[in-house]
């Protein structure tokens, strides 16, 4: 009784139907099914739950617990066939129903005219064969007009080669859906809904079938990994009639399959950094003197200086006691702040990484690597969303940091729907730095705003470095004078006392770094 | 970082379904004489170009030009069999045309429709066969005493019922 599904997965195809002993998902045990699909917006959903039931009841004939959808472990059992190894991340289907659009498409409407002119030429002109060719029409007629689109119940099952991939890594997702019901779907048309920020590489996410009762179709395609977390979830399903006179439009939401792609854990080389640091020792020289490596002064001795920092040479010069005093280094608090207003999703060319991409990906370099030398290091972000991560350190604060980078949904590719109003924005995070932080602030400065934001946080006494992806071009008159507009912004901000990194597109961000470093210790 | 581009045409499957059933309208007005044939070949290259590139408007009138040819065929005294054949096939081949365009403009071409494509023509030339025969039944059997003016105004009543039946 079973072996029709195994066959059917086996392939990873349809289940067509040129077996007519099968005894097809027990059309004989489904009857309290019959009744529900008449027409509807939310029956259907239920009416994919209780095909699912009346899919295992017919495994197992006696256990009757209407609890789960039992039918959905079906193609894990019967999936070897199939490319994915590990069926991580897996999700059976629990239907719900967004909307549902019913109409009607109207194809036939000229046919019927047609028909009708026919017969009456027929009429006109006494020709007997233009009246058959009329029946023929009001017969195609009949055939639009009888049937209905069928309310379908379907169980849907996802599965991705790898739940937890790396950046740019491909996955494959592989979708299988299954007519629970008792009716044959004469034609079904499945548009995977695919998050806007991945792109399938392979495949198109859609297919088109016949179903019968109990049948499957599969059909998978590939994406490219971007960092983030994405629910693979919507599914638009499309049903008519045979005749197509008829087509409902279903959006429907699944058990979300999540894709995790954490990029992994990357640092650049040190980050120099302004010398406003806490009181506790690290690695910034400051002007501050005392311990440390790198000699200030020398100063008359003092009651309880240390003997090591004795100048021992002047003693034996003319035996006077003198204090060797050396410029203190001491550990930064720096807020790494990410400009996520929508006007900071630009970037050059068609394709590429956005400008806030690149912020994030530097983001997580800088991160990495002021934590590395010893550094406080927090994250705050201009957004509607709310991203904040104190300053802290250790491999505790380290993992967070990256989840947060790596998941949090205002930090996706794409730009957020509403605006960023800037004041308040930049108020909440003032009050939230400590105040011994400096800031790196990650923005494209496409726009006075950012300057702003820069220069505010600089006069409230947190040293800015803005470290700015560079997204201008100059290939037309336009792009040319926006670019011209940005370098002048950049350079006033200079002016002013910020240290900027301008990190053009076609360089890493160690090589902007070090350019900058140059221009700084000069 | 290209990526895979959703191309909404129809595949050259669809194509050819639609053709297969548009070349059995050409036979089908060959009794008629040149002209006819003529019209219905110049229709069904129309329908087919229009299957191709995706335009309803232009499979729409491939297939009015293909029926033309049909009309011209049974006007210039072709046989009943043949005039109701051909204008089964000329329906059979919109069908599938209009039918394949929506589904690419859904699906892409990428997806394999082949089945559910040929499943939709089949379910449509079945319905022209049993039309066709019903015609043949009123043809041999049927009120041959009765003017034709009562059996178009019958055969629109029919039409009337089954509209109004399913209202």
């Amino acid at each position: 009784m079973s072996d029709p599904d195994e066959a059917a997965d086996a392939t990873s195809e349809t289940v067509d139907s040129t077996d007519p002993t099968d005894p097809d998902g027990g059309t004989g045990t489904t009857a309290p099914d019959g009744g529900t699909d008449t027409t509807g917006t939310e029956t259907s959903a239920a009416d994919a739950a209780t095909g699912g039931q009346s899919g295992s009841r017919d495994r197992s004939a006696d256990v009757r617990e209407p609890a789960t959808v039992r039918s959905e472990a079906d193609p894990t059992d019967t999936e070897p066939a199939d490319e994915a190894e590990d069926g991580s991340g897996d999700a059976a289907s629990d239907l719900t129903v967004r909307s549902v659009t019913a109409r009607q498409t109207n194809r036939w409407v000229g046919v019927a005219g047609l028909s009708f002119l026919t017969g009456g030429l027929g009429v006109a002109t006494s020709t007997r064969p233009l009246l058959l060719a009329a029946v023929v029409g009001v017969t195609y007629l009949a055939y639009a007009n009888v049937s209905s689109a069928p309310a379908p119940s379907l169980s849907v099952f996802r599965e991705v080669s790898d739940s937890m991939p790396e950046p740019g890594e491909e996955v494959t997702v592989t979708v299988t859906v299954r007519n629970t019901g008792d009716r044959s779907i004469p034609d079904l048309r499945l548009v995977e809904q695919v998050p806007d920020a991945l792109s399938v590489v392979e495949g198109p996410a859609r297919t088109a079938t016949a179903l019968r009762p109990g049948a499957a179709v599969a059909f998978s395609y590939s994406v490219t990994a971007r960092r983030g977390e994405f629910d693979l979830d919507g599914l638009t399903v499309i049903v008519r009639n045979a005749s197509g006179s008829e087509e409902r439009e279903y959006d429907v939401a699944t058990q979300p399959t999540t894709l995790t792609c954490v990029p992994p854990v990357d640092a650049t080389e040190e980050v120099p950094l302004h010398a406003l640091t806490s009181p506790y020792t690290g690695r910034v020289a400051t002007d501050t003197t005392g311990a440390g490596v790198e000699f200030a002064s020398v100063r008359e001795y003092q009651h309880g200086d240390p003997l090591s920092r004795l100048d021992w040479n002047r003693y034996a010069r003319d035996g006077s006691l003198a204090t060797m005093e050396f410029r203190e280094e001491r550990m930064a608090t720096v807020v790494l702040v990410l400009d996520l207003r929508p006007a900071a999703y630009v970037q050059s060319g068609e394709d590429g990484r956005n400008a806030v991409e690149r912020s994030i990906d530097a983001t997580h370099r800088l991160f990495n690597s002021l934590l590395d030398t010893g550094d406080r290091v927090g994250i705050a972000a201009l957004s509607e969303a709310d991203i904040w991560l104190p300053p802290g350190a250790g491999p505790t604060h380290r993992a967070e940091a990256r989840h947060l980078l790596a998941t949090h949904p205002a930090l996706s590719p794409t730009p957020p729907a509403e605006r960023v109003y800037v004041r308040p924005a930049l108020r909440m995070l003032v009050g939230r730095l400590p105040d011994d932080a400096q800031v790196v602030f990650c923005s494209p400065m496409v726009d006075t705003a950012a300057a702003y934001v820069a220069r505010r946080l600089h006069v409230r006494g947190h040293p800015v470095t803005v470290v700015s992806p560079d997204p201008t071009r100059r290939d037309t008159v336009g792009r040319t004078l926006a670019s011209i507009e940005r370098s002048n912004r950049l350079s006033d901000l200079r002016a002013s006392g910020l240290r900027v990194i301008d990190w053009t597109d076609d360089e890493s961000l160690y090589e902007a770094l070090e350019r900058a470093r140059r221009r700084w210790s000069a | 970082m290209t990526g895979y581009e959703l191309v909404r045409r129809p595949s050259r499957g669809s194509v050819v379904i639609a053709g297969a059933a548009g070349s059995f309208a050409v036979a089908a007005s060959v009794p008629g004489g040149p002209t006819p044939t003529l019209l219905a070949l110049v229709g069904v290259v129309a329908l087919l170009a229009g299957v191709w590139t995706a335009r309803h408007r232009i499979v729409d009138g491939g297939a009015l030009v293909t029926f033309g040819g049909v009309v011209a065929a049974a006007l210039s005294s072709a046989g009943a069999m043949s005039v109701v054949f051909g204008a089964v096939a000329t329906v059979v081949a919109w069908d599938s045309g209009t039918n394949a365009v929506t589904l690419s403009d859904q699906v892409g071409r990428g997806a394999d429709t082949g089945r559910v494509e040929t499943l939709h023509a089949l379910f449509s030339a079945a319905v022209g066969v049993v039309g066709g025969g019903l015609a043949f039944v009123l043809f041999r059997v049927g009120p041959t005493r009765q003017p034709v003016t009562t059996l178009f105004v019958l055969l629109l009543a029919a039409a009337v019922l089954v509209v109004a039946l399913n209202r």
